[in-house]
């Protein structure tokens, strides 16, 4: 503490001082306590993946596409999936929304899935030692292959049984390619090879089958998704004219090039009917859409939509089919009309307007309004109380056999990609806080898993990872210093000319350069997080902020710290708290 | 900025300061851009207490305590002495509050600057004698409550601009900062560090306990006097080559005067002239600068 | 060398001689002839110091200040307005321990400009802790300068060279000017006990508790009493190698004397006459010649005037609502001795009056015809106005 050790103060008896001040213990002037509190980003309860966004694009901010990459797989083993057809709840409740506009998150997650991909980078995940208990997986689509991945990391070997030629279900079959590369599929589905995982394909399970992986597993997953159309319930549904649009674009993705001449009639509103009103136009043929609601209703992602129409297919709102009938090979549809009227479920009800039918007349129908089990056993039965039925997945662990349990579309109410991969991971969470701990435990632990205050489980808090020490709380705009953000407009997405996009099913939507990205990824504001700014040490008017190597890279000496607060008004994402002084 | 520049830490913890105290920032930022081969004359301020009893000191450099009204002279003393020694390199500091240099010290400023004495003056502006308990100086603002300007005396008359009245020395160097802008503030005190004569900074450092306003706020408050234009970021060479820093947003003033205790008592009316103040000497740096309107 | 110079030129070679390196003035008459010269040498290389050409006396004694507490040798010199502008800060390089060196031109303080000879201005600073010594012709200036510097550096107090207005400043004597050599001898180069180093950082002038400040003064103190000691080593040291020396009172006829002048500065000269004449008519007078006022060396003037029936204090000041400086100095150094001379008080020269032989046996005259003071300070040569009329 003697700052200079040369000066013997007893020379001349002046006021020399020759101490520090450090003796002074002025942090005994301090009644409020401020300290380091990471929180819950909105988007990151947003994704049902519980992806650690503001993370993510704080890694990707500093160049670290690689550890970006590494904290979405922990979560989402879908990057390159996701990044290009996810529909980005994450983004509709982005905080910089209020600010400018929400920041490109699925850009971004492309553009660190690809970079990843274009230097042939293997992650580097934390694996838990290995489990006796082995687990059959029943189908390899999203939600499949997500519990395989989330089940191996946690240390259990697993089968997974596909019934077609290759994995990644809708993702391989019914997703056009202008949406999604098959090679941006392979990248993710390597990784989950690559971790050890056995996939066996041409291999459809059956009832008989199903029973013997029971005695042969610990746990079956059934993932087979929906295969069987649902039915219009209109007269003439069989003809043969009308087929089912998932089916047609199964055809495409199989390499085959179905006929589409003349006019094709599409039903539905869903991405699967956008998909394929614009594959048929690809194909050469006039594409029309026909939905029951107002284009505002359609569940399709709005941009889909709008490049749908842009492409030259023809949208009918306000419709809905009535009758189908064959008229000189061609197909009469008679279409009634519908108005909104009322609202229901929180939405704008339409009801068929009386007396009102149009007829229209089509090469052929498309029917795109969903999809269900094609087997009862393929089924959930939610009635018996002893089944653990989860947000994403149901349980059954009765009787002496392997436990069953239903993930994917048979069981998420929202039948989205990322929603699969988050039944995936509740799945093999379940299993193993089931295995280890018995079913009591499920979910209580789940729900210790959960982001913030939101329903997304992460994999992160359940390994037992750094973040999960974050704040539940949720950080609002209002908690945002924006004094410290600039306006900035969003990354513009390169895209294929719509001259080009209906010549082939090329990828629309083209890279974004590793420059552009790492300037989207600074608009994040990191809600909740240290990004290791440093306002609390450089604004500290008590240099009590002590910069160091432990994991926060700074810490607060309270010897000297008098309690001022700046430091957590200046911190620009509320990633610090003032608290009072205990005793 | 480099980062042995933003780690270097001159000041010491410890020292008395009041909670939130703008002047400790101001004196952590200038000592981190001149390093440890400076010496401070430090005249009479709140910063003389900061700065520790007897025999401690908060400060890392050697520091010669000084009369009130003597910044300029005794640091023309501190660096005709180092000269003589044959000592070109230390960089003499005088570090004063706006009192010491508004006011009582302003003499002492002007002859050390019209001689061009080799030095860098630091004006730590808190608007008031915060020391002997927030009496009004001639930096204290339009508008605002001191204990020698209470009730409906508040004060009425307009601050001082002082780096005009520098600028008119022609000084080789003058630049307003802020502790709510430390890159700008580091810059010039590196910019002022290597430059040769007498140069000025005039830093605006937020007083929780004058000001009648929260500890946590006193950044946030000196980043709205910026925004407001209350307190531009300017520079000025030679006294004549203008440069202005920061594009305020054109913030309101009455959004700034509405967080602080010494402004409750204005009224709307008064509100609107003191915009109309801060328009007026906004566009007139504008002009100075070249930048007509 | 002896060479024919101006009391005021008589102090710039001293200052010349002992290699001050910063010097700092602002110009009043009758101070300026010292800087003036000063100002060329530092210019012309004769001597390399800076001169700082500051802007008022207040930042004159700043600058010094704060260029003494770097380590340097530093010098200035003012008067009368100057002086009284300084103030705040004499207190504060005597405080700061600083061996600052100023020469001191008495001069008559305003309003009522008045440039001429009168000390109120030096001892109304007498208790700003700086050793003072008023000097009575040029060689006297001229050495008493070169050993302040030693003194001062000895004690860590600064020291004031008092000389009056014009009647020394301006006039002409021959003086002996020593060789820089010899007072190389004399006068080693500064070395400073503390100063600001970026080496080794301290803080001066901190904040100080009264557990401190009171101790701190009391070692100022402890320094005036050692500075007594030490100005007689600095004496016998400079008459080893020059063979001068003054004393910090000079006694003149004292061992018989009945009435004793007591004298300061330039009055003293004229005291010698008086005295000649007074004692070629029987008269048993002496002159004790008082040169160093700060420390005031009471015990040598209690001996000295241990025989003296009266005594006669010539004040060229006044301390309004008491009585001549002088005079309460000697009245405040016998009281406490068991047999002492009656203390006459006379104030005389007052803003440059001339003080006459003839005046100064008047006075003897009076002190010699009265039993007792008719006042503690009888004022010489007033018109008599009534006052308040
Ligand atoms: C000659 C003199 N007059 C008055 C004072 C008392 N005094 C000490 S600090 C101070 C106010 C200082 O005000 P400012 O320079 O603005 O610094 P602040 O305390 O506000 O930081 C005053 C009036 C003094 N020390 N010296
Ligand atoms: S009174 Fe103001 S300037 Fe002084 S120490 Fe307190 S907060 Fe800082
Ligand atoms: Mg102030």
């Amino acid at each position: 503490m003697i700052m200079n050790k040369y000066v013997n103060p007893d020379n001349l008896y002046i006021a020399r001082s020759y101490l520090t001040t450090e003796s002074n213990k002025t942090g005994s002037w301090r009644f409020l306590r401020p300290c380091y509190d990471e929180k819950t980003a909105p988007c990151s309860i947003a994704c049902p993946a519980g992806e650690d966004i503001p993370r993510i694009e704080m890694m990707a901010t500093q160049g670290l596409f690689k550890e970006a990459w590494e904290k979405i797989l922990i979560e989402n083993p879908f990057p390159s999936v996701c990044g290009r057809v996810c529909f980005h709840p994450c983004e509709g409740s982005c905080n910089r929304r209020d600010f400018d506009s929400a920041v490109a998150i699925h850009s971004l997650e492309r553009f660190i899935a690809d970079t990843a991909i274009r230097y042939g980078i293997s992650p580097e995940l934390e694996k838990k030692p290995s489990r006796k208990q082995r687990i059959a997986i029943v189908g390899a689509g999203t939600a499949g292959l997500a519990a395989a991945w989330f089940l191996s990391l946690l240390g259990y070997s697993c089968d997974v049984f596909e019934a077609s030629s290759e994995v990644g279900g809708v993702l391989r079959w019914g997703i056009p390619l202008y949406r999604l590369p098959l090679s941006a599929l392979r990248h993710d589905i390597k990784q989950i090879t690559e971790l050890g995982v056995a996939i066996f394909t041409g291999k459809k399970v059956s009832k008989e089958m199903l029973s013997e992986l029971k005695k042969k597993y610990d746990a079956v997953f059934i993932g087979c998704g929906h295969s069987l159309g649902m039915p219009l319930s209109v007269p003439g549904e069989n003809l043969s004219g009308v087929s089912e649009g998932l089916e047609f674009l199964r055809q495409i993705r199989d390499g085959k090039s179905p006929v589409c001449s003349g006019v094709t009639a599409i039903i539905g509103g869903g991405n699967t009917a956008v998909d394929v009103a614009r594959s048929v136009v690809r194909l050469g043929g006039k594409a029309l859409l026909l939905y029951r609601r107002r284009r505002q209703d359609m569940p399709a992602l709005a941009l889909e939509v709008e490049m749908a129409l842009e492409e030259g297919v023809e949208l009918e709102e306000l419709v809905a089919p009535a009758v189908i009938s064959e008229e000189n090979g061609k197909i009469l549809l008679t279409l009634q009309e519908m108005k909104v009227e009322g609202e229901e479920c929180g939405r704008d009800r339409v009801i068929a307007a009386t007396g009102k039918n149009r007829q229209v007349r089509v090469e052929r129908i498309l029917k795109a309004i969903g999809m269900q089990a094609s087997e009862s056993w393929q089924q959930a039965d939610r009635t018996d109380n002893e089944i653990l039925t989860l947000s994403h997945s149901v349980l059954d662990s009765r009787g002496r056999e392997a436990v069953m349990v239903l993930g994917g579309d048979i069981v998420n109410k929202t039948k989205s990609v990322v929603d699969a991969v988050a039944s995936g991971k509740q799945a093999a969470l379940a299993l193993d806080i089931l295995f280890q701990e018995g079913i009591e435990a499920v979910v209580p632990k789940l729900q210790a898993c959960l982001v913030g205050p939101g329903s997304s489980l992460s994999m992160e808090i359940f390994m037992g990872g750094e973040r999960r020490l974050r704040n539940k709380h949720v950080v609002s705009y209002e908690e945002i210093n924006t004094d410290y953000f600039r306006f900035s407009p969003r990354v513009t997405q390169p895209r294929l000319l719509k001259e080009e996009r209906i010549q082939s099913f090329e990828e629309i939507d083209l890279k974004i350069s590793a420059h552009m990205a790492m300037k989207e990824a600074e608009r994040c504001f990191n809600c909740g997080l240290c990004n290791q700014c440093d306002n609390c040490f450089i604004f500290c008017p008590d240099t009590s902020v002590i910069l160091g190597r432990d994991h926060q890279g700074r810490h607060i000496n309270y010897d000297y710290c008098k309690g001022c607060g700046l430091c957590v008004v200046e911190c620009p994402r509320n990633a610090m708290s003032l608290g009072e002084e205990k005793s | 900025m480099p980062t042995d520049v933003l780690d270097r830490e001159l000041v010491h913890s410890g020292h008395v300061g009041c909670p939130g105290c703008g002047a400790t920032i101001a004196m952590r930022f200038v000592l981190k851009a001149l390093g440890e081969k400076t010496i401070m004359v430090l005249p009479a301020c709140c910063w003389s207490v900061i700065a520790g009893p007897y025999p401690q000191s908060a400060l890392k450099i050697p520091v010669l305590h000084a009369a009130f009204e003597t910044g300029g002279a005794t640091a023309t003393g501190v660096r005709a002495a180092l000269d003589m020694k044959g000592d070109t390199e230390t960089t003499v500091l005088t570090w004063a509050g706006d009192g010491g240099t508004f006011d009582i010290g302003f003499q002492s400023l002007s002859g050390a600057v019209e001689r061009d004495e080799n030095f860098i003056y630091v004006c730590y502006d808190n608007e008031a004698y915060m020391n002997t308990g927030v009496q009004r100086s001639s930096s204290t603002p339009y508008g605002a409550w001191t204990t020698t300007t209470t009730g409906k005396d508040w004060k009425k008359l307009r601050k001082k601009n002082i780096v005009e009245a520098l600028v008119a020395h022609r000084i080789p160097y003058a630049a307003t900062a802020s502790i709510a802008f430390p890159e700008d503030l580091l810059r010039k005190a590196q910019k002022a560090k290597n430059m040769k004569g007498s140069r000025f900074l005039h830093i605006y450092a937020s007083c929780p306990t004058g000001w009648r306003i929260p500890s946590e706020m006193s950044i946030k408050i000196a980043r709205m006097a910026v925004q407001t234009n209350i307190f531009p970021l300017y520079e000025v060479e030679e006294g004549l080559r203008y440069t202005i820093n920061y594009r305020p947003k054109e913030y309101l003033v009455r959004e700034y005067f509405r967080l602080q205790g010494r402004f409750k008592h204005l009224t709307e009316k008064d509100l609107d002239q003191i915009q109309q103040m801060v328009n007026e000497d906004w566009e007139l740096l504008l002009r100075k600068a070249g930048e007509h309107v | 060398m002896k060479r024919v110079l101006e009391g005021s030129h008589a102090v710039a070679e001293a200052v010349r001689l002992a290699k001050v390196q910063v010097i700092s003035a602002y110009p009043i008459t009758p101070q300026t002839h010292i800087v003036e010269i000063l100002s060329q040498y530092c210019t012309n290389g004769t001597m390399k110091a800076k001169f700082l050409r500051v802007e008022s006396e207040h930042s004159c004694m700043a600058a010094l200040i704060g260029a003494q507490s770097v380590g340097v040798r530093t010098f200035t010199a003012t008067s009368g307005q100057g002086l009284a502008l300084m103030h705040e800060l004499l207190h504060w390089a005597a405080g700061a321990r600083l061996p600052i060196v100023m020469a001191e031109v008495n001069r008559a303080l305003a309003p009522g400009w008045n440039i001429w000879v009168d000390q109120t201005d030096s001892l109304a600073q007498r208790d700003t802790g700086w050793i003072q010594m008023y000097c009575e012709d040029g060689q006297e200036v001229l050495d008493s300068t070169i050993q302040a510097f030693l003194l001062a550096e000895t004690v860590n107090l600064p020291v004031m060279i008092v000389l009056d207005a014009f009647y020394l400043s301006h006039t002409y004597e021959p003086v002996d000017v020593p060789e820089p050599e010899e007072v190389d001898r004399f006068l080693p180069p500064f070395a400073p006990k503390f100063q600001l180093d970026t080496a080794q950082p301290c803080a001066f002038g901190s904040l100080v508790g009264p557990g401190d400040y009171m101790d701190m003064r009391y070692q100022i103190a402890l320094a005036m009493d050692d500075a007594l000691i030490r100005f007689g080593d600095v004496e016998d040291a400079f008459a080893a190698l020059f063979n001068r020396r003054y004393g910090p009172v000079e006694a003149i006829d004292c061992a018989d004397a009945e009435i004793i002048f007591i004298t300061s500065g330039t009055v003293t000269s004229t005291c010698r006459l008086a005295l000649q004449e007074l004692r070629a008519q029987g008269e048993k007078a002496g002159i004790l010649k008082i040169k160093l006022f700060r420390p005031f060396p009471v015990d040598r003037i209690r001996k000295e005037l241990q025989a003296a029936k009266k005594i006669a204090v010539i004040d060229r000041n006044f301390s309004f609502g008491a009585s001549g400086i002088f005079a309460q100095e000697l009245r405040a150094a016998l009281c406490n001795t068991p047999r002492h001379p009656v203390v006459f008080g006379y104030v005389a020269g007052i803003g440059g009056r001339d003080v006459t032989p003839e005046l100064l046996k008047e006075i003897y005259w009076l002190t010699k015809n009265s039993e007792v003071p008719q006042k503690e300070s009888i004022w010489m040569g007033i018109q008599e106005v009534k006052y308040a009329d």
